[in-house]
C-alpha cells in the first residue's frame, strides 16, 4: 500500500483515476506495438532505466520476456557479448538520456538512427521519456 | 546540445502540429499520446491551471525552449495568469502562491530531483489537499509534460535563446 491509498501496484494506482487509467493505458501500450524498435530493445532499455534509478518495483516487472543471460548482463552491457549492436546503441543512448538529455550527442544519435532509422529514434526518445517519468512515478508512490 | 535537429518529418504536412512534427514519424504512438494528452488536460480531477504550473515548473528545470514560451488557453482560462506564472522560480515557497499551488510546485520538484525523498510529513500534507485521484492525475501529467520536454531536448534543434510567449491550445 502506498501512502495515498491502499493499491500497491502501478496500474491499480493508476485506476484510482478511472477518467485517466484507459488513455494511459492505451499510450504506454502503444509502445510494445512499434514496427521501428523490436519489444526486446525496449524492455532492455526499461530495465537499464531501473537499474540506474535502483527502483528495484521496476526491475522486478517483465513486460517483455528477455534471456536469463540478458536480464543478468545488464548493469554491464557494454562489455558484454549477449547484446546485439542495435542493443548496445539503445542501451549507450539511454544512460545518457537518464543523466541529462542535452549531453546526448550527434554520435550516439546517429548509432541509433543507423540501426533504428528515424522513426526508431523518436520512438525511442518517446519510450525512454515513458519509462523514465513511470519509474519517477513509481518511486514518488513508494513502490 | 545539438544545434540541429537530428530528425525531420518530411511526410506528413496535415498542418497539426504534433502529427506533422518527428512525433509524426511514429504512427503506433501518435493517436494514443494525443488522446492521453486530451485526457491529462480535459478529463481529469485537476484544473488546467493547476496542471499548466506543474508543467511549466518542468519546463524551467528542463530548460526546454519550447515548453517555456507556451501557454495553454484553457490554463488562462481557468486562471492561470503571468503574475502567477512568474512566481514559479527557485524561491516560490517564499512566493504569494497558495498553499496548493506550492504544493504541485514541491511534489514536481521531486519528481525532478528526488522522488525518494518526500519526508511523512510532506505526504501528509499532499494528502490533506488532494484526493488520491488527484495525486495520480498530477503524477502522470508531471510525468506526460517530463517525457515530452526530455523529448524535444533529445531530438536537438532547440533554440539558445528564450522565444516569445505563445498562447496556443492543446493539440487535440
Amino acid at each position: 500500500m502506498t501512502w495515498f491509498t491502499e493499491a500497491n501496484t502501478q496500474q491499480d494506482i493508476i485506476d484510482r483515476a478511472p477518467t485517466l487509467a484507459p488513455a494511459f493505458k492505451e499510450f504506454y501500450d502503444s509502445f510494445w506495438q512499434l514496427s521501428s524498435i523490436p519489444p526486446s530493445v525496449l524492455e532492455l532499455c526499461r530495465l537499464r532505466v531501473a537499474q540506474l534509478h535502483q527502483s528495484d518495483y521496476q526491475w522486478q516487472h517483465a513486460q517483455f520476456e528477455l534471456s536469463v543471460e540478458q536480464r543478468q548482463s545488464l548493469s554491464q552491457w557494454s562489455k558484454s557479448a549477449v547484446y546485439t549492436q542495435t542493443e548496445k546503441a539503445c542501451l549507450a543512448f539511454a544512460e545518457v538520456y537518464c543523466m541529462d538529455p542535452q549531453a546526448i550527442t550527434d554520435a550516439q544519435a546517429e548509432a541509433v538512427k543507423s540501426e533504428l532509422g528515424d522513426a526508431g529514434l523518436v520512438a525511442l526518445i518517446e519510450a525512454l521519456g515513458l519509462f523514465y517519468g513511470m519509474t519517477r512515478v513509481s518511486q514518488l508512490w513508494d513502490l | 546540445m545539438s544545434k540541429q535537429p537530428r530528425v525531420s518529418n518530411h511526410f506528413a504536412k496535415t498542418g497539426h502540429i504534433v502529427r506533422d512534427s518527428a512525433l509524426g514519424l511514429v504512427t503506433e504512438t501518435v493517436e494514443p499520446y494525443l488522446r492521453f494528452n486530451h485526457a491529462i488536460w480535459h478529463n481529469g480531477p485537476l484544473t488546467a491551471a493547476d496542471i499548466e504550473l506543474a508543467r511549466l515548473r518542468n519546463a524551467r528545470q528542463v530548460n526546454c525552449v519550447f515548453c517555456k514560451a507556451v501557454r495553454y488557453d484553457i490554463a488562462i482560462e481557468a486562471g492561470l495568469d503571468e503574475a502567477k506564472v512568474e512566481q514559479i522560480t527557485d524561491d516560490f515557497d517564499q512566493s504569494e502562491l497558495s498553499p496548493r499551488e506550492k504544493l504541485i510546485l514541491a511534489y514536481t520538484d521531486h519528481y525532478l530531483q528526488q522522488p525518494t525523498a518526500m519526508t511523512t510529513e510532506f505526504k501528509q500534507r499532499l494528502t490533506e489537499e488532494f484526493s488520491a485521484a488527484e495525486i495520480v492525475h498530477l503524477s502522470l501529467a508531471i510525468m506526460l509534460c517530463n517525457c515530452f520536454s526530455r523529448c524535444a531536448v533529445s531530438l536537438g534543434g532547440m533554440p539558445e535563446e528564450d522565444l516569445p510567449r505563445m498562447q496556443i491550445s492543446v493539440p487535440e
